[in-house]
């Protein structure tokens, strides 16, 4: 299909124009951010770049600390979503069982509903039980999160996973288990991946429940650390970007190797939060 | 499949009801305040690792808190204090998950009146210290409205009750800060009446120069405004009646008037525009950096504003019309509490006296801050620091101190603050404002 | 879909195996569940069972820390009444128009402008970036604005740079323009997730289609509305669900940027919901606000979903 030059023109201007809506305000920060010199001075190019603030940010606010417990709690929870939304995927996909359709709706619930739908009651009943201002307060909840997505994408991959192939495994003799681990998963890994990915972001980028959950500085995670960054330094605006691109730097990295998967996920979750 | 439907539904929805009814919400029993005997045995505690939280952020005040952290780990070596300091607001929101958690603190920085302290009370989440008042006898060393202000009843349901629940370290009162050079200049003396204020800013203003600067973003810098200009047209009774729920109400006349000249000063731009969207930290800079004629901020700015401006830094408070002494508002800094939750309340009493005696008094002295008890024998060294030395011991013995306002109903923070941010923004008249402030108030006043 | 298929020929052994298969059934039923269970307790523990919760406190008048006092349904009469709760509403309302219709509004005309981008080369590199912002972690996103609004920040000194001076303002501390400036936020979140998913959705529609409407001599509007517009629906479902639903769910940029300020501007639900409940003491009207909010999502989610074709997931 040719395209005329003209139309080729508009179009790489369009483009161009709204690339640079995205990224203006993203330069500004890494500008601000590399800035030297007096916090409240206002925002302008700056003419030599001074990576010091990044150190300052770094100590001052505490972001190692939060940065491990981002790392701690975003592994725990995409491992475990990973294998029981795998596990339970492959059973509303190829399984039959009594009650299977309520019980999946039960669990897509889980997609529509608001964090601030079930975090009041449970704040309190964590509390009850012991485990708010730990880790688990920001483990558990964001599990039961991400399964949402995670089971209503497994299963839509092994919905569409060639049947015969599972057949043949069963007729072998294969047990379920095996047939899904041995079988199905391998080649179900990139799709799986970007299950990780998505889970990944959300669960790093998380900030309501972290709010709630925790008061103790060194459980704190890394959005939540900026929030309480921003509220003692709210003027010092390079020392806030400095500590803003330090915390959206993981995700924003691993976008950059493995954007298609991200898009192609984000896109492809059509009831996903 | 549809029946089996309305069977699954039908089981869970009974289930889900019965596990509910089961836990109507609240009521989690609060833990007993220990009655045994207290004693102020320190070092005889063994290791202890006591969890302090305040919001003492500000200059001066900060290296003062550091300096008898240090000196009461330094007397008593078995105890180390892990000190998580936040700013008034952050301090603010996070405390009330903090206290009724399991990790709670040992000893906190409650801000008075019914949001924070009357709350805490209630929950049974601060102890009464009256008992730790037997060894420490804070009745003689603190003046009676000093601790009346830190205490409630036992039920946290009246302010200013029977029991005594904090101890404060330094004095607070808000009033004007100005540049004495800007004044020479505009030829102006300081202005210890309303009228000489706004005169004041009306020459400034004439002159080019930012009459006051003011940022409101975070919101409580609007209770200090307020405050101060109801208290030079009201008086100290009438406020204080009000703000303690025995009388008046916030549509009297003397409120409206307030809320006008305010908003007067809005339209005359003696407040700066766009007020709502600056930082009080920028506010502050503007002043001490000599940008502005006067700034209204408590005491606890001494330290900050006495390094920047030195020599040209004055402090004033206002008098009402047919008064003779100033009326303001003010009290004492944030009570230091004694949590339920802790461990070792004998050691965190013990902290508590210790930071708040007449020693750390002079610590504050020394690092250009107000303490809540000036030592008797102490002269304020000329300039800034007399002029807020002597407008303390004014005001406090003459009663001119009014309480914060935003003690007066356990919603009154948030309706207040926003209130004031419209009010200077000409989005409501000074009418509504009263009303706005008198709904929160006459729904808080029947419900008791 | 079924576990196993063994067919049985003699009429004998079917008395007999019926018990048998109808066992092995239930066995492999319950061995079938047994893969569900674990993710069933998590969504229930931590999801269903809280959201029932939540209901039942909003039946009642709780400060968080002493006993409840029953309220019935007062605090769902308070959201309408309340100038504050209704205007929290109202905000988000606003905030919707931002975050979603004005992103989709302006991906539809430009795709109608550029829509074979798709085939044109660099176009990886465009998605790339266009996509960016909604990567990075809101609060991130929520300081960066902070400073841009700044009275000294990108947006203003820009303006004085072309001699707009008398355009600048304190961008989120004025009643006038503090929503729409947190409005303008999601607009520059979502107007790339937009463009990326219609011009991907119009990359499927096959050339015949055009090349045979531009022969009937259609111009570019009746190509857009003939087979554009149409083709796209399910893009533009899903660009629906995740724009409003994300909008109506705002929390994180109104916490840091303005925290509902100036006065009650930029408050909206999910923060009134939040602040009432841990900071006002008021958790009966939180749970009421949550309540409402929840079910005002489900509604719009499953009205937005009638919009999908019929052929689609």
């Amino acid at each position: 299909m040719k395209i005329s030059i003209g139309e080729k023109i508009v179009t790489y201007f369009v483009l161009s124009l709204f690339a640079a809506f995205a990224l203006i305000p993203l330069l500004g920060v890494v500008l601000t951010a590399v800035t030297p010199g007096s916090s409240s001075s206002g925002f302008r190019i700056p003419e030599s770049i001074d990576l010091g603030n990044f150190a300052e940010a770094w100590d001052r606010g505490h972001f190692a600390t939060y940065m491990l417990s981002s790392i701690v709690v975003t592994i725990t929870v995409v491992v475990v979503t990973t294998v029981l939304s795998v596990m339970a995927g492959f059973a509303f996909a190829r399984l039959k069982f009594f009650g299977s359709n309520i019980v999946f709706y039960v669990i897509l619930a889980g997609l529509l509903l608001p964090a601030e739908a079930f975090i009041i009651p449970l704040y309190y009943n964590l509390r009850s039980a012991h485990i708010t201002d730990t880790y688990w307060a920001l483990i558990l909840p964001q599990i039961a999160q991400s399964l949402a997505f995670g089971i209503f994408w497994m299963r839509n991959q092994f919905m569409s996973f060639p049947g015969e192939v599972i057949e043949a495994a069963r007729l072998d003799g294969a047990t379920d288990l095996r047939t899904l681990w041995q079988i199905v998963v391998p080649p179900s890994t990139p799709s799986i991946m970007t299950m990780c990915l998505l889970i990944s972001m959300w669960t790093w980028n998380e900030f309501l429940i972290p709010l709630v959950m925790v008061t103790k500085d060194s459980l704190r995670t890394a959005p939540l650390g900026l929030a309480f960054f921003q509220g003692q330094h709210s003027t010092d605006y390079a020392l806030l970007a400095a500590a803003g691109i330090i915390i959206a730097a993981p995700i924003v990295i691993l976008y950059f190797f493995l954007q298609r998967r991200f898009i192609s996920g984000m896109l492809g979750g059509i009831s996903s939060r | 499949m549809s029946k089996k439907i309305s069977i699954w539904t039908g089981t869970v929805a009974v289930a889900v009801a019965l596990s509910l009814s089961a836990c109507a919400p609240g009521g989690t029993s609060a833990p007993a305040a220990e009655s045994g005997p207290v004693s102020d045995d320190v070092a005889g505690a063994g290791d202890v690792t006591l969890t302090v939280w305040d919001q003492n952020t500000d200059e001066g005040i900060d290296e003062a808190q550091e300096a008898l952290n240090a000196a009461f780990t330094e007397k008593y070596p078995n105890v180390t204090i892990d000190r998580v300091t936040q700013s008034f607001a952050d301090l603010k929101t996070t405390l009330k998950l903090a206290l009724s958690g399991d990790n709670a603190p040992d000893v906190i920085q409650a801000n008075q009146g019914y949001p924070d302290m009357g709350a805490f009370v209630e929950g049974g989440l601060i102890r009464s210290l009256d008992d730790y008042d037997e060894i420490y006898d804070w009745t003689s060393y603190y003046p009676e409205s000093l601790l009346k202000i830190n205490s409630f009843s036992a039920d946290g349901t009246e302010w200013q009750g029977d029991n005594l629940f904090g101890v404060s370290q330094t004095g607070e009162v808000v009033g004007i800060y100005y540049n004495k050079k800007i004044l020479a200049d505009l030829g102006v003396d300081a202005p210890t009446s309303l009228d000489e204020f706004e005169s004041g800013m009306e020459a400034a203003k004439a002159a080019g120069i930012l009459p006051m600067a003011y940022g409101d973003i975070e919101k409580s810098p609007g209770i200090h405004l307020f405050g101060v200009v109801q208290a030079a047209i009201a008086g100290a009774d009438t406020v204080n009646a009000l703000v303690t729920g025995q009388d008046g109400a916030w549509t009297d006349e003397v409120s409206v008037e307030a809320a006008a000249t305010i908003q007067d000063w809005a339209t005359k731009g003696y407040i700066p525009e766009g007020a709502n969207g600056v930082s009080r930290d920028d506010a502050l800079a503007q002043f001490q950096a000599g940008e502005s004629a006067f700034y209204i901020v408590g005491t606890w700015k001494q330290a900050a504003i006495a390094e920047s401006l030195g020599a040209d830094a004055g402090f004033t408070t206002l008098i009402p019309e047919g008064e003779e002494t100033p009326v303001t508002t003010g009290g004492e800094g944030l009570a230091w509490a004694v949590t339920t939750g802790s461990e070792n309340p004998d050691v965190a009493a013990a902290y508590v006296a210790f930071i708040n005696d007449e020693a750390s008094a002079q610590t504050f002295i020394d690092e250009n801050s107000l303490p809540s008890v000036i030592p008797s024998d102490f002269t304020p060294e000329e300039g800034l620091e007399a002029d807020v030395f002597d407008t303390y011991g004014a005001v406090t013995e003459s009663g001119g101190l009014v309480p914060y306002l935003d003690y007066a109903t356990p919603t009154f923070y948030d309706t207040l603050t926003s209130a004031v941010q419209q009010l200077t923004d000409n989005q409501v008249t000074p009418e509504e404002f009263t009303e706005i402030l008198q709904q929160d108030y006459s729904s808080f006043i029947e419900s008791k | 879909m079924t576990v196993s298929t063994r067919a049985r020929s003699s009429e004998a052994r079917k008395a007999g195996t019926v018990v048998n298969r109808a066992r092995r059934r239930r066995v492999e039923s319950f061995k079938a569940f047994l893969y569900v269970a674990p993710a069933l307790a998590f969504a229930l523990t931590f999801l269903i069972v809280p959201t029932f919760q939540t209901a039942w406190y909003s039946l009642f008048d709780w400060n968080g820390l002493s006993a409840a006092t029953w309220a019935g349904v007062q605090n769902y009469v308070d959201i309408v009444q309340d100038k504050e709760l209704r205007d929290s509403f109202l905000h988000v309302g606003v905030l919707v128009i931002f975050y979603a219709f004005v992103p989709i509004a302006i991906a539809l005309l430009l795709t109608m402008v550029i829509s074979r981008a798709h085939a044109l080369r660099g176009m990886s590199f465009f998605r790339t970036v266009l996509f960016l912002p909604q990567v990075i972690a809101s609060v991130v996103v929520a300081t960066t604005w902070l400073s841009i609004y700044s009275p000294n920040g990108l947006l203003n000194t820009a303006l004085r740079a072309i001699g707009l001076d008398s355009l600048t303002r304190v961008w989120l501390g004025d009643f006038t323009t503090a929503l729409v400036s947190v409005g303008f936020v999601g607009t520059w979140l979502n107007v790339g997730l937009c463009l990326v998913l219609f011009l991907s959705g119009v990359g499927n529609v096959q050339p015949e289609l055009f090349e045979a409407a531009r022969l009937d001599g259609a111009n570019s509007f009746q190509e857009f509305f003939g087979i554009t517009l149409p083709a796209l629906r399910g893009q533009i479902t899903v660009a629906l669900t995740l724009t409003v639903v994300s909008s109506l769910k705002t929390f994180d940029l109104v916490y840091i940027t303005t925290r509902g300020g100036p006065g009650n501007s930029t408050s909206v639900p999910a923060y009134e919901a939040y602040s009432r409940a841990f900071n006002s003491g008021q958790v009966g009207s939180a749970a009421s606000v949550a309540i409402v909010l929840t079910l005002g999502i489900l509604l719009i989610t499953a009205l937005i979903g009638r919009l999908q074709p019929k052929d689609s997931e």
